[in-house]
């Protein structure tokens, strides 16, 4: 990897320029986590997308993927093809329809209150 | 012989060695905490009591983040200094990087150990104390006139050992004891190791069987009746409620009465999420909490409904959304934190409004007393009791899990940058583009880590 002093100097401030982004995203990701959106399926969503958000940057910016050769992009390809399918399996096992299942007689234990 | 390309790229793949092996590392990681996070999700799906949200200490959780944010700054700094071939400044940011991990661990320390000393209690009617025990858990047993042990004849887990397992717990001094033989023996390693000797010779001479000796069983009556009392994790078996035997972990029996089996718990926090009838909780009883907390309880209840009924007003008398649906309200409405030691100090507070994000460590510290209300829990309401840890619940199983995974994986990483740092000063000197390369990689895992604790944090502290 040669790169030059002035591209080195450039990439020193941007790295602190990202690292204090990082922090102020997760000062955020903390701060929305008080705020009660209207399901809490939706805080995970803005949370997760959060994170997402952040990891793209340590990867891309400090993992130096954003200029990477070929054979480890191909390398992640199939990383990345196993966590989609991994993830995609977890949402189809919780659909309905698929094969035969179901509760016949539902039963409340406790009764949640108003 | 060489090992090649460690500076120079390789032909065929447009890189050196060393950048190959860590991503193909790395994609190997990601299936791996893939496989726990996976894990995670089952989880929290399949739960079939209230998932913990805002549990944890957040304020570490957070400071601990950005402490990882900085460490994966200095790391590629110190990347940036060695291609500069300033290396002074290098050291100096894998010094800080290094530094940064061991903060973290340290951080990590603090907070596992609060949940060890955390204790969370379900009663037989659902209801949910957690607390401390400042007394730790021992049943108090008394009237005990005789200790009745077996020797093993051969190698056993449980051999007897009344001098390490039983004597520890006596209250008071020992007395003398009387062998079956009518010696008085004062017990100890000694005279027990003698004891011993006598009671395998006599069994030896009597075997039939030279490779197999009976186990003895002998009895030492103590002089004067002695009162026990043992931690529960010492008995080789749970005592029942009503127990007139007591058998130690080196399976030493004894026969005696129950004076006091009560759970002392300095109580931070009442869940009645599970309790059926909440207002007829067993916590609420005149012996532990009290009408007093009772209605400090209704009144926060009370209050919490109104506030939900004038935060979603539909405009139609009723509201827009589900208060049963809503995991937040159901926990505002019978979860209470409890933070003084009487009911009145704990509304003073805005007991119920207060924010969950403090931090444990410093409330129980030695200065915890007076601060919440002391209960003397009595067996036969517990139904199970542990501390904060896998045994309690799957979320901290899987918490424990995550981020112990996560903490060997910080102090890998550490090590190797040590190692970089300290015995490395040849190869930097005589070849830094190979060093380079080196901490280029080793930061590549560092990054990885630091990902895997953006996930983590959300996840596990947030949401």
């Amino acid at each position: 990897m040669a790169e030059s002093p002035e591209e080195i100097y450039k990439s020193i401030r941007k790295i602190l320029w990202i690292g204090g982004l990082l922090a102020v995203l997760t000062g955020a990701t903390v701060g929305l986590s008080y705020v009660e959106l209207p399901t809490h399926s939706l805080n995970l969503l803005v949370g997760m997308i959060l994170a997402t958000i952040k990891a793209s940057l340590v990867a891309l910016i400090f993992m130096h993927l954003n200029h990477e050769k070929a054979l480890v992009y191909k390398v992640l390809a199939f990383t990345v093809a196993f966590a989609i399918a991994l993830f995609v399996l977890f949402y189809l096992s919780f659909s309905e329809g698929l094969i035969d299942e179901g509760f016949e007689n539902p039963t409340t234990v406790v009764e949640v209150q108003e | 012989m060489d090992i090649p390309y460690t500076v120079s790229a390789r032909p065929d793949t447009g890189l050196y060695n060393a950048k190959v092996g860590i991503w193909l590392f790395l994609a190997s990681e990601v299936m791996l905490f893939g496989g726990l996070f996976s894990s995670y999700i089952f989880l929290r799906v399949g739960a079939d009591y209230p998932w913990p949200v805002h549990e944890l200490n957040v304020t570490l959780g957070f400071i601990n983040t950005l402490v990882l944010i900085g460490s994966s700054v200095t790391v590629l700094l110190a990347w940036a200094s060695i291609k500069l071939r300033k290396f002074g400044a290098y050291k100096v940011y894998m010094a800080i990087t290094i530094l940064c991990a061991m903060t973290f661990m340290v951080i990590k320390s603090f907070e596992y150990k609060a949940k060890f000393e955390h204790y969370s209690v379900t009663l037989t009617d659902g209801t949910i104390l957690t607390g401390h025990l400042p007394n730790g858990f021992e049943i108090e047993f008394g009237d005990v006139k005789e200790l009745s042990l077996t020797i093993s004849g051969k190698t056993s887990a449980v051999d007897a050992d009344p001098v390490g397992y039983v004597l520890p717990y006596l209250k008071g001094t020992a007395p003398k004891f009387k062998t079956q033989a009518g010696v008085e023996i004062d017990l100890n390693k000694e005279s027990f190791a003698a004891l011993k000797t006598e009671v395998l010779a006599a069994a030896k001479a009597k075997a039939t069987n030279s490779k197999e000796l009976p186990s003895t069983t002998i009895t030492l009556v103590a002089a004067t009746p002695m009162t026990f009392s043992v931690p529960m994790s010492k008995f080789l078996a749970r005592p029942a409620l009503d127990a007139k035997t007591f058998t130690f972990r080196d399976g030493t029996s004894v026969e005696g009465k129950i004076i006091n089996d009560k759970m002392t718990l300095e109580v931070d926090g009442l869940d009645v999420r599970g309790t059926p009838d909440k207002e007829k909780s067993l916590a609420f009883n005149e012996h532990y909490l009290g009408t007093a907390w009772k209605n400090a309880f209704i009144h926060q209840r009370d209050e919490a409904i109104a506030e939900f009924k004038k935060e979603f007003d539909d405009g139609k008398g009723g509201t827009s959304r589900d208060p049963k649906k809503s995991a937040t309200q159901q926990k505002k409405l019978f979860y209470v934190h409890i933070h003084s030691a009487t009911p009145e100090g704990h509304a003073e507070e805005g007991g119920a409004h207060k924010s969950e994000a403090h931090a444990p460590v410093e409330e129980h510290g030695a200065a915890h007393a007076g601060h919440h209300p002391e209960v003397k829990l009595e067996r036969k309401d517990v139904q199970f009791f542990s501390n904060f840890t896998p045994k309690l619940n799957s979320y901290y199983a899987i918490y424990f899990t995550l981020t112990g995974l996560h903490g060997l994986h910080v102090i890998a990483g550490a090590l190797v940058l040590t190692y970089f740092l300290v015995c490395d000063g040849r190869r930097l000197r005589e070849d830094p583009e190979h060093m380079a390369n080196r901490v280029e990689v080793g930061g590549l895992f560092w990054h990885f880590v630091d990902l895997v604790w953006i996930f983590l944090f959300p996840l596990l502290y947030l949401l």
